[in-house]
């Protein structure tokens, strides 16, 4: 059995279907990019995954374990962590504290779980920023910050919602690192959500694709970026003919909604 | 033992405020060897009762960000079994007040389990829903003296009894609560940095991150709300030995509930010093107003007027009282 395994996973919000039939797999170690337009039903799917929502049809299984109907925090603890577009876990808090809350996970020691948080900031090159309150970080610092706190729990899986939007290219960079170093040094497997084409195309070695909630491509980048139902539903042309020159012939321009 | 060391570790505090609080500790300790009238002495008790109510509400509803407006169905608990046990059998104050506690964790665990099922307004509304129905049941159960409620006898102890919490003067009292008062301050110290507490300021700001992160936020606010509780009941039992005349309107009523809550916001919800410093404010003009105005015909419910004045400034200025209005300006000035 795969890492992860989504069996035809649906999730209706009333008479709104979100995710309709999503099936794939990851093994353990890959980095996986999850792309589609705005509304495709990317972070609903994460939410389905990490067990916030409850899915209405499908079944979820996790490193050898079902987890369709497990509670979030069930999940959590089996070593499924994941990030959210815009919160950290407390504003008030100092970030040293936001990791411990993380780290707390896995022991009730405070000062097991100071050194734990202290680790982490130094690997993410954090640490400088330690006693800072979140709030009062910019926007980057804080991204690094959610990235952080989830990887205080230990996580085997890490889902990355939107880490990079808002960003600037230079620290569009640095979170890359992050996201590689998290990666390769390690050892978690990493699904990352993103409207940032340079950074999905160029961190991860697979890309899904999502339209309306359906599953529209699963490949690699090259593969994915060529495929005529992603570009029409979400790369648009331009991109396309930056990544793969040869198509830009027979295809019509699309409004391409890169950013939202 | 890392605990304790944690438990007395204020060192995140800067100077100045630890030797404020150093200060109003010695002062506090020296109180009752100072000259002073029996009102003053009956206003200090009834601060330090307040911050440690307090105390107990900012745990669920400072840190927790649980607005709980039903603290007063814990005093009753804990005063009555009190009262009920030294009457019927003689049972000592130091046997009655942790059974108290047994009986108010268990009855918390009974209505936390539905009511943190609910959200914000919707939870505020059903805990003052089961405190006025606990009240209303002990106004008509006999066995706890219905609403006539409960008086002990001093005559037929004599005092000091230590063991039964029986004295003549105020002042062992005021030692007695001052000691719950500290042991208070040290445990809250330990709880707002331990793995609980910060969990659930995670809850507050965002209960889909705590549970991404590991954390069940229904228990953990239930394990709070009991650790709440606990802190109520321990100094309800000690208001059925204080007081002497329990019923259920003075121990249980809707009153005494709000200006918990209102206390611990006024000072600072989700600071360790914030419900002091609210006790402080609110308990001396409340028994001063009573005092001066109190018997003046049509002035009865000036205190009430208050509460909504201060409820309207919190809210508009600074919600997190007093103590976020200094660590604003401290900030400021860091800067």
């Amino acid at each position: 059995m795969a890492f992860l395994e989504l069996n035809a996973v649906t999730k209706d919000f009333g008479g709104l279907r979100a995710n309709d039939h999503v099936s794939f797999s990851l093994e353990k170690g890959e980095l996986v990019g999850l792309i589609g337009p705005n509304g495709a039903g990317k972070t609903t799917l994460f939410n389905c995954i990490s067990g916030l929502h409850p899915i209405t049809s499908g079944r979820i299984f996790f490193d050898g374990e079902e987890i369709t109907t497990m509670k979030a925090y069930d999940v959590a603890r089996r070593g499924m962590a994941r990030t959210f577009q815009v919160y950290v876990a407390s504003g008030d808090l100092t970030v040293e504290e936001n990791v411990m809350v993380g780290c707390f996970m896995h022991t009730r020691s405070r000062t097991k779980a100071r050194e734990k948080a202290r680790d982490i900031l130094k690997e993410l090159k954090l640490h400088t920023l330690s006693e800072s309150r979140v709030k009062e970080l910019p926007v980057a610092a804080q991204k690094r910050v959610i990235m952080a706190t989830a990887l205080g729990t230990k996580p085997k899986l890490l889902l990355l919602d939107e880490v990079a939007a808002g960003l600037n290219p230079s620290e569009i960079e640095e979170i890359m690192t992050s996201i590689r170093h998290v990666h390769d040094d390690l050892g978690v497997t990493v699904m990352l959500i993103e409207h940032v084409m340079e950074l999905v195309m160029k961190v991860s070695a697979r890309v899904i694709v999502l339209d309306y909630g359906k599953l529209i491509a699963d490949g690699s980048p090259e593969q994915v970026s060529r495929d005529r139902r992603v570009i029409k539903a979400y790369l648009g042309e331009r991109f396309a003919a930056e990544l793969a020159p040869e198509i830009q012939d027979n295809g019509t321009r699309m409004n391409t909604d890169e950013r939202g | 033992m890392e605990a304790i060391k944690n438990a007395v570790d204020f060192s995140d505090f800067p100077r100045l405020d630890l030797i404020i609080a150093g200060t109003l500790a010695a002062l506090f300790l020296a109180f009752p060897l100072f000259p002073h009238s029996s009102f003053a002495m009956s206003t200090m008790i009834q601060f330090l009762m307040f911050s440690i109510y307090g105390m107990g509400w900012n745990t669920i509803g400072g840190y927790g960000g649980q607005v709980d407006l039903g603290k007063a169905q814990y005093v009753g608990i804990g005063a009555y079994t009190t009262a009920v046990m030294l009457i019927r059998w003689d049972i000592p104050f130091w046997v009655s007040m942790p059974i108290g506690v047994c009986f108010s964790v268990i009855w918390s665990f009974i209505i936390g389990y539905p009511l943190f099922r609910l959200k914000g307004h919707y939870f505020a509304i059903a805990t003052i829903a089961t405190s006025l129905v606990l009240k209303d049941i002990f106004e008509v159960w006999d066995f706890v003296g219905a609403a006539r409620g409960l008086g002990i006898s001093p005559i037929k102890y004599q005092p000091p009894d230590f063991l039964r919490l029986i004295f003549k003067e105020d002042a062992y009292y005021y030692y007695v609560i001052l000691g719950f008062f500290f042991l208070g301050i040290l445990y809250l110290n330990w709880f707002r940095k331990s793995r609980l507490g910060f969990q659930l300021r995670c809850i507050k700001d965002n209960e889909d991150i705590a549970r991404s992160l590991g954390i069940n936020a229904h228990w953990a606010k239930i394990k709070t709300y009991a650790i709440a509780t606990g802190f109520v009941s321990v100094v309800g039992s000690f208001h059925a030995c204080y007081v002497k005349n329990i019923e259920p309107e003075d121990t249980m009523s809707l009153d005494i509930s709000i200006l918990i809550a209102l206390m611990a916001m006024l000072g600072g919800a989700g600071s360790l010093w914030g419900p002091v410093i609210g006790a402080g404010i609110l308990i001396p003009l409340k028994s001063y107003l009573k005092e001066w105005l109190g018997a003046a015909a049509g002035l009865v419910g000036i205190d009430l007027i208050l509460y909504g004045i201060i409820i309207m400034v919190i809210s508009a200025f600074e919600p997190r009282g007093i103590w976020g209005i200094v660590e604003r300006v401290r900030r400021r000035r860091k800067r």
